[in-house]
């Protein structure tokens, strides 16, 4: 659903900066600027935002709740992201080459997010002074982002996976429910419960 | 073919440009060659330069339990590097081992951001560029994660059908994550396959 400006407090914008800070030095003229091409959009809890098959729209970024970007696999789906406050969402491919998704996103909690569609992207690029810079900045974060994670996958045991993701996002274990953590995380649910008690424990 | 000009074919997909355009490329831009099992990078180390590879076959790899662990095998006419390193002028991950004698068009991370400064039409090629080390990520990432191990053995070999050839099969089995005696017996299966299309 799309948010009317005046639904939008100021709060609000100034969690978008400082997220969108992490990316590149903005001042808030520059995200004024940006404001002009960007749409608030809202969403119920575990609601569809983009379906397998569907051409993905947007970049966005969370302004206020939880997005879980999965793929089904052998009829069984594979979390590949829980993407909350501050983190970019989109089904990456399906955006920037305009084709079908294979992945599907999904709402996980009432959610609040600043998008930019494809075309108003274009727009920017075009036309806002550091656009293109903005633009590229994005893009590097998320490749980084996407680096640490194969890393991670490739050189961690799944208990040191475990214990890295708690340590990192303390406030996952409550806020995510088990099965898509687990999932995320590539750890058999009964290794999970297993790890998650020994982790309550304080061991 | 001049490695030059194999750079500018390649860079064609991304953008045009104007020959004053690639001639300020090449200006910034230096020949670097590697030998055989010469390292681009190590791992701990930053890196400094994004490699058009124009020749030759790079490994990139790091250390697990003291096993090397491949994590890509990257063949001629494509841009390499540690890309995460370059970026974020921090340490690497990885270490880039030269499988083959290796021929590159290097630049480096001072000269790239001399050309984002000079004209918003460079910050539109690192942009699009970038775009291409997402996509590249993202199609590895989806294909590790919904590929069984006999797709990805097979896929592989039909995108890369002179790799089987040119890279040891330990670094093949450990890239595609493989077993080596899985490795093994998909191989005899791929060589009867390709005998009976002969």
């Amino acid at each position: 659903m799309k948010l009317q400006a005046s639904n939008i407090t100021m709060a609000d914008m100034e969690k978008a900066l400082n997220y969108m800070r992490a990316f590149m030095p903005l001042t808030v003229g520059d995200m004024e600027a940006l404001l002009q091409y960007c749409e608030w959009r809202y969403f119920d809890k575990r609601k569809i935002i983009v379906k397998e098959g569907e051409v993905d729209n947007y970049l966005s970024i969370i302004i206020k709740g939880m997005v879980r970007k999965y793929i089904v696999v052998r009829k069984s789906d594979q979390t590949l992201q829980l993407a909350t406050e501050g983190h970019i969402i989109q089904s990456e491919i399906s955006f920037l080459t305009r084709t079908p998704s294979i992945v599907t996103l999904q709402t996980l909690e009432p959610t609040t997010m600043l998008s930019l569609s494809y075309d108003k992207m274009q727009e920017a690029l075009e036309k806002m002074p550091g656009g293109e810079r903005l633009g590229r900045m994005i893009l590097t974060n998320m490749y980084i982002k996407k680096d640490e994670r194969r890393f991670a996958r490739a050189s961690m045991s799944v208990r040191q996976l475990f214990t890295d993701y708690i340590e990192k996002h303390p406030h996952m274990l409550q806020r995510i429910p088990q099965k898509y953590l687990a999932s995320y995380l590539n750890i058999k649910p009964e290794t999970f419960s297993r790890l998650k008690r020994l982790a309550m424990s304080g061991k | 073919m001049d490695v030059y000009k194999q750079l500018y074919i390649y860079l064609r997909q991304f953008t045009s440009f104007t020959d004053e355009e690639f001639e300020q490329l090449k200006k910034n831009s230096i020949l670097k060659n590697f030998r055989k099992k010469e390292l681009l990078i190590k791992a701990g180390d930053t890196e400094q330069y994004l490699y058009f590879i124009a020749k030759g076959l790079i490994r990139e790899y790091f250390i697990k339990d003291k096993q090397q662990v491949t994590t890509d095998i990257i063949s001629e006419g494509t841009i390499t590097g540690s890309v995460s390193s370059f970026f974020m002028s921090a340490r690497s991950n990885y270490s880039l081992e030269a499988m083959e004698p290796v021929a590159t068009i290097a630049i480096s991370r001072d000269k790239l951001e001399l050309l984002y400064k000079s004209d918003v039409k460079w910050e539109r090629f690192g942009r699009v560029l970038t775009t291409h080390f997402l996509l590249q990520q993202e199609h590895h990432i989806l294909e590790n994660i919904s590929y069984t191990v006999r797709e990805r053995f097979f896929h592989f070999m039909d995108n890369h059908p002179d790799l089987l050839q040119r890279v040891s099969q330990k670094y093949l089995a450990s890239y595609l994550n493989i077993k080596p005696e899985t490795f093994s017996r998909l191989k005899g299966v791929l060589v009867k396959k390709m005998a009976k299309r002969n």
